[in-house]
């Protein structure tokens, strides 16, 4: 099981992208959001401020009534 | 709550000790454990900061202590130094009969133990860790629970009318609201009574009765609902949920997770702070709800989705759904129960469809502590006939009456820009009704910025005046319990994390330190809408709330005089408000003429449900 799928529904990433604005912010978060494998994607907020812009980004790994990996794995102990 | 890190009685053989700052101040967490040691009955000397690590080692050899403790907070260096510091000790013979330990905001455990300490303490490390250290003891689990039992968020409150002129209007409205509503039904009431009866002939082994009953009952529903009775075709984006996925709730009750909880949270054990679940499926749900219960929640709500208000009938089974809110049925409100801790208030909310009185019947069978009845907001701003609205809205008072269920009254119409004097006459009409019915309603002002307030500019300065006057004009007009939601801080929220959680928090501490019995709150998603709400953004608000009340602690917050005006201001409206009601001499076609909130206001009398009450 990859630890991916340890993720309860949505995995978020917040950072400070340097760009000329919004919209280039956004074009490159999700690309970020792609290269680290992320097929849901989302820009949750995206605000320019100075050299770029803080964003953040959110991949789903399971949404509502998805196939859950409790319901295609036999479950194993949680560690945490 | 109680926190299990009380030392032993006996008293402990007695150490020297020598701790020490390697900062050029002190770092706070030194002075707190040299007074639990000495407390403990140690010899403690505490060095100087700003020493250097030369100067400390030779002090503490002339002390010849049996532990030197040494705390760090700067993390600039902190590596180098203690490495260093770690090599003087052995240079120096002090280890010999020293054992030495660090500590502070900038270590980790992990980090003294392999840079050769004898131990290393986190900044989460609670005093009492070092204490223990020093003892040759274990420390004891600093193990939190949460309440183990649950709030009458209505007790002590008489229902009394505080402002006669006030609540002799209300208590004419409300009784000529009962009086109509007497001789009246509806398919959501007879579905109600069907309901109660097919669920007690299911639980009497009785399979012919039930069946026979949910014949006449699929004959009362509509559109998708009423297919699935008919035809067994699901309702469009539901599935049943797979064995699996319900064994997994009672695993995650099983799990051993009940017991981790931040300590940072255990503020909100005081206060009583609600949050809303409806993710579309009941596993996930049961996730979200134990997770916040974790970091504080109080209690929970129930959130259906939006289609569950505009069709006749509910489903049976359990339902996942792919959308936003979790399907209301007897077997999901079961096995969401599962995912409780037993201090957990549960509220299922039924106030403002078609489906309203049989809500309170599942809630009552599936064993909830509160629900939520109004009739003014779903007449006017969810889409439900207000004529239909007032007679389930009746029987659903009657109905949690007769369970023993209390309910919060809404005033989510200010949202559609109905102005706060209108909502508020229209709650406390319904409020009064549910008291002369022998209910035990909750009043549920808005703690947001409501389109009223932004056009006015009530909140140009800040937020506290206009929610502030709400609570004040409302128990300055009857003795009442009152649960601002639902969440506080609407339209105060943006797609800020920060930002939102912030809101969310300031309004939720300003409520309970104004007097509130309960709030609801948020997520951190509240303003974001491309796509479920996840566990970080439920934990988000529940952290901030929890810090927001621990900074105001009993210092509370006070408004400014202007408060005082709006509060004023409101009282008349609301009284004008009545006064109108009150001479038309009807609720309902006073809810049809706008007299509660008009097209202008951005009311608009629903259509669901018209023309489906008929005279018994």
């Amino acid at each position: 099981m990859s630890v991916r799928d340890r993720i309860l529904d949505g995995c978020d990433l917040e950072t400070f992208i340097v760009c000329g604005g919004v919209e280039e912010g956004k074009r490159l978060g999700l690309r970020l959001m792609a290269e680290l494998g992320f097929q849901d994607a989302d820009v949750v907020f995206c605000e320019k401020g100075g050299p770029g812009v803080r964003i953040r980004l959110r991949g789903y790994v399971y949404r509502p009534s998805a196939e859950y990996r409790w319901d295609k794995e036999e479950p194993e102990d949680h560690e945490v | 709550m109680k926190c299990k890190s009380d030392f032993p009685n006996s008293r402990p053989e007695r150490k020297k000790i020598v701790l020490a700052p390697l900062d050029p101040v002190h770092d706070v967490g030194l002075k707190l454990i040299r007074r639990k040691l000495v407390e403990r009955g140690h010899e403690v000397t505490l060095l100087p900061p700003d020493l250097s690590p030369e100067e400390v080692v030779a002090r503490a050899k002339a002390l010849e202590p049996d532990f030197l403790m040494v705390s760090r907070a700067i993390s600039y260096g902190t590596s180098e130094l203690l490495a260093k510091f770690v090599d003087l000790c052995d240079a120096s013979g002090l280890r010999e009969r020293t054992k030495i330990a660090a500590g502070g905001l900038s270590m980790r455990p992990e980090m003294a133990q392999e840079l050769g300490f004898d131990a290393g303490f986190g900044p989460d490390t609670p005093p009492e860790a070092a204490v223990a250290y020093v003892e040759g003891r274990e420390a004891q689990a600093v193990e939190c629970e949460r309440p183990m039992s649950k709030v009458d968020l209505t007790a002590g409150f008489s229902y009394e009318f505080r402002d006669k002129e006030i609540g002799d209007l209300c208590l004419r409205i409300a009784r000529q609201l009962v009086n109509w509503a007497q001789d009246k039904t509806s398919p959501g009431v007879e579905r109600a009574r069907l309901r109660l009866d097919m669920e007690e002939a299911r639980a009497a082994g009785d399979e012919k009765a039930a069946s026979e009953i949910r014949e006449k009952y699929a004959g009362l529903c509509g559109g998708e609902v009423e297919r699935w009775y008919r035809t067994g075709e699901p309702v469009a984006h539901t599935r049943l949920l797979s064995d699996r996925e319900i064994e997994e709730i009672s695993r995650l009750k099983e799990g051993g997770h009940s017991g981790d909880y931040p300590r940072s949270q255990d503020i909100l054990a005081r206060y009583n702070v609600f949050i809303q679940y409806g993710t579309g499926c009941p596993v996930m749900d049961a996730y979200h709800i134990n997770l916040s219960l974790a970091f504080g929640a109080r209690g929970v709500i129930h959130f259906d989705p939006s289609w569950g208000a505009r069709t006749e009938g509910l489903l049976e089974g359990a339902w996942s759904h792919q959308h936003d809110g979790t399907v209301l049925t007897l077997d999901n409100l079961r096995l969401i129960k599962n995912a409780l801790l037993p201090g957990t208030m549960w509220q299922v909310r039924a106030h403002r469809g078609l489906n309203t009185p049989e809500t309170v019947i599942l809630a009552h069978l599936a064993g909830a502590d509160l629900t939520k009845i109004n009739i003014v907001y779903g007449s006017l701003g969810a889409g439900t006939d207000p004529a239909r609205l007032a007679v389930d809205g009746i029987e659903s008072m009657r109905l949690a009456a007769r369970f023993g269920l209390p309910y919060d009254v809404v005033t989510n119409e200010e949202l559609c820009g109905v102005p706060a004097k209108k909502a508020f006459a229209g709650m406390l009409i319904v409020a009064t009704a549910g008291v002369l019915l022998g209910g035990r309603p909750i009043l549920q002002p808005l703690f947001a910025n409501s389109p009223e307030a932004i056009i006015a500019g009530l909140t140009e300065d800040n937020f506290i005046d206009f929610n502030a006057a709400k609570m004040e004009v409302l128990r300055e007009i009857i003795d009442a319990p009152i649960w601002p939601g639902a969440p506080v801080g609407f339209l105060t929220q943006s797609q800020d994390r920060c930002q939102s959680s912030t809101m969310t928090a300031l309004h939720a501490a300003l409520a309970l330190k104004i007097g509130a019995q309960a709030v609801t709150i948020a997520s951190s998603d509240e303003a974001y809408a491309g796509g479920p709400i996840t566990a970080p953004a439920r934990v988000d608000t529940l952290k901030t709330t929890a810090a927001a009340l621990r900074f105001f602690g009993s210092a509370g917050i006070s408004p400014s005089r202007k408060a005082k005006d709006i509060a004023q201001e409101l009282r008349q409206g609301i009284l004008d408000v009545l006064k109108a009601v009150a001479e038309r001499g009807d609720f309902v076609a006073s809810l049809y003429e706008g007299l509660l909130g008009d097209k202008e206001d951005g009311a608009y009398p629903g259509r669901a449900g018209r023309d489906t009450v008929k005279v018994k």
